[in-house]
């Protein structure tokens, strides 16, 4: 009995490692090994010293950096702009039609993201009708252009990325007590005084998790600029690309792969302090 | 104008692209490919019962050859004309948008010994001669290839290429501007004009290295022949300008096709047959080679080492190593045809193209045609460096 019962103890020790085992084995496999297989490639000189490939990196391409955070910026707070009303709708107005508005979010993820890129460069082609009809409103000169501009390349971050916005802020805005903002307004609290205290401060962890799942792929994408982009809106994921698969110059490549990591991290961090979430600060 | 007028021609031109690869390339070339043959024949080795039991035993009997090529590179008809010709299957596939971008996807799995899923694969004179280096194909199986007689005669070596081994030649082209009248209101005739102001984002120009900074070095008045590593350095200065004002819209592959059926673009660096397999869409496109001078190269057929049916691919080679066949896809394809005799059956079936600038250049055209120099690993690492920075890639 008293063998069983300590089998029993000592099984219970185990199980949170034997829970944790497979996770810690995929990071192991995918995720520590390419990273550590990648800095040792950012590192091979090739005759060159060692920090080349970083030398290059971070002096010749610091526009494309600045550029990749912009583009990925603008596309986050469009994204939360557009998102975070969607989203309020959707838990608090929607009633019955709230799962299929949800489903309607999700709609686009059931083509390839490639596919989808594709049809708006024919959406925003010179021809097309988007171009069209800002020309018919004098939005748009004559002779002016959405594809191949900043705007087409923020445009399609955003809409490629909004749905990564809108679900988190969706499920922290769907989880708050309703009765929160019934106190609220039983105590003489204005709807926007009762969004304003309640509803926005218990939403922000939606609000970060969001922006994060938003800026950090939208930094490191390509497609969006190389479809919808000309060459001086080329970002950091073109040229990373270009240097793994076109120039074959893989130190380059790695040494930029773990700059736009380290700067991300340190944004994140950063955006981390100030937002003030629990979690992660 | 004469046939054998017209054969000593092609022997200019062909010996203008027989120097693709320079002498000085070809030797450090053959050192580095003495040690992926190696690996190619251990990999045969270890895995000898397949690949032999494929080879030996007819194998490839109801399966499908695969081809990979550019687009706008072939007529409608040929492939259907194939199979009920021969009874082979054939899925052609126009995936080969620009030489690096595709070396890229069938590098890795060449390299393990692995299927790409292909059985012949067609690229530009530079890439085949880095293919055949690498140790990444299998040898063309002349018992089966009767037709290779054909080959005209100063393509019949190449540097890169000793004795045609590995590759035969698909079709050669030109690099010229390729433009919509409606859209640039002139004629254009040189290659400032891509430069023009008034064209400030309706150009394109190709992201192949060779092409694009091989013809801005023309407009300098430097010949890509001989191309150092200053001229690259100053034509990729005058790229990167016009780059940066807004000028160039974007730098492309085969896809500038689809901007310049589309009207998105006034004038694109383009190759000399694409032109007329855009009509359909937009008739008033032009393709002409400019006064300063214009590239000319050839892409080659090559059959990967990992192919399990290299008797179906050999089939196809030979069968458009006939000239009524090979006139049958320049027909569609204005391109300069490697095949003996195209000259003669073409005039049968289209008289007008026959004569024509893009399938049998004139005597001052040939004049203006370079092929850019041979280059080896260094160098093409160093140039393409420069290029991808001018780009802004």
């Amino acid at each position: 009995m008293a063998g069983t019962a300590a089998g029993g103890a000592r099984r219970n020790r185990l199980a949170p490692y034997l829970l944790i085992a497979p996770g810690i084995v995929w990071l192991l496999v995918f995720f520590v090994a390419p990273i550590l297989t990648l800095a040792q490639t950012s590192v091979e000189g090739h005759g060159a010293p060692w920090w080349d490939g970083y030398q290059r990196a971070l002096s010749n391409y610091g526009t494309h950096f600045f550029r990749s955070f912009r583009y990925s910026l603008a596309a986050t707070v469009l994204a939360l702009v557009l998102g975070y009303p969607l989203s309020y709708v959707i838990a608090f107005r929607a009633g019955r039609l709230k799962n299929l508005l949800l489903g309607l979010v999700v709609l686009p993820f059931f083509t390839t993201f490639l596919v989808r890129t594709f049809a708006w460069k024919t959406i925003l082609n010179d021809g097309g009708p988007a171009a069209w009809l800002l020309q018919q409103l004098h939005l748009l000169s004559p002779n002016g252009r959405l594809l191949d501009t900043t705007l087409a390349v923020v445009g399609g971050l955003t809409y490629n990325f909004l749905p990564f916005m809108i679900l988190p802020i969706y499920v922290s805005l769907e989880k708050i007590d309703r009765r929160l903002v019934e106190a609220a307004e039983d105590l003489y609290s204005t709807p926007l005084g009762a969004f304003r205290k309640v509803v926005l401060p218990l939403s922000m962890p939606g609000v970060f998790a969001g922006s994060l799942l938003t800026f950090i792929p939208a930094a490191g994408d390509f497609i969006n600029a190389q479809l919808l982009g000309g060459p001086n809106q080329q970002m950091i994921g073109t040229v990373i690309q270009n240097q793994f698969l076109e120039v074959r110059d893989y130190s380059l490549a790695s040494a930029l792969s773990f700059v736009l990591m380290v700067v991300i991290t340190l944004g994140v961090v950063a955006y981390a302090r100030v937002l003030g979430t629990e979690e992660l600060a | 104008m004469s046939t054998r007028h017209s054969d000593q021609r092609d022997d200019e031109i062909h010996q203008l692209l027989r120097q693709a690869v320079s002498r000085r390339g070809f030797l450090t070339r053959t050192a580095l490919g003495a040690g992926g043959l190696a690996l190619g024949a251990s990999f045969l080795a270890a895995c000898g019962g397949k690949e032999g039991g494929g080879a030996a035993g007819g194998g490839s009997a109801g399966k499908t050859l695969r081809i990979s090529n550019w687009p706008l590179y072939i007529d409608q008809k040929s492939i259907a004309d194939f199979q009920a010709a021969t009874g082979i299957q054939a899925e052609y596939t126009e995936d080969i948008n620009d030489n690096a971008e595709f070396f890229a996807k069938i590098d890795e799995p060449l390299k393990r010994g692995q299927s790409i899923d292909r059985d012949i694969v067609v690229l530009t004179d530079w890439m085949a001669g880095r293919m055949i280096q690498l140790g990444y194909l299998a040898p063309l199986d002349d018992s089966k290839f009767p037709n290779r007689v054909n080959l005209v005669d100063n393509l019949k070596s190449v540097t890169w290429d000793n004795g045609r081994v590995y590759t035969v030649p698909w079709l050669s082209g030109m690099t010229g501007i390729g433009y919509n009248p409606k859209k640039t209101g002139r004629e254009l005739t040189s290659i400032n004009d891509i430069f023009d102001p008034k064209f400030k984002g309706q150009v394109t120009m190709l992201t192949e290295m060779r092409d694009t900074i091989g013809l801005v070095m023309l407009s300098q008045g430097k010949d890509p022949s001989t191309a150092t590593s200053a001229d690259v350095t100053a034509a990729a200065a005058r790229i990167k300008k016009a780059r940066e004002s807004g000028q160039i819209r974007k730098f492309t592959g085969n896809d500038y096709a689809e901007d310049l059926a589309a009207g998105n673009i006034a004038a694109a660096i383009a190759w000399s047959g694409d032109i007329q397999g855009l009509a359909a869409d937009n008739p008033d496109l032009r393709w002409i080679a400019p006064t300063e001078g214009a590239m000319l190269w050839s892409d080659n057929m090559m059959i990967p080492k990992t192919s399990d049916r290299p008797d179906l691919a050999m089939a196809w080679i030979n069968y458009v190593y006939d000239p009524a066949h090979s006139a049958q896809i320049v027909a569609e394809a204005p391109y300069l045809s490697p095949v003996k005799g195209t000259g003669e059956e073409l005039a049968k079936i289209a008289p007008d193209l026959a004569s024509s600038s893009l399938v049998n250049p004139p005597d001052d055209l040939r004049a203006r045609l370079h092929v850019f120099r041979g280059l080896t690993d260094e160098e093409d690492t160093e140039f393409n460096r420069i290029f991808q920075d001018a780009i802004g890639a």
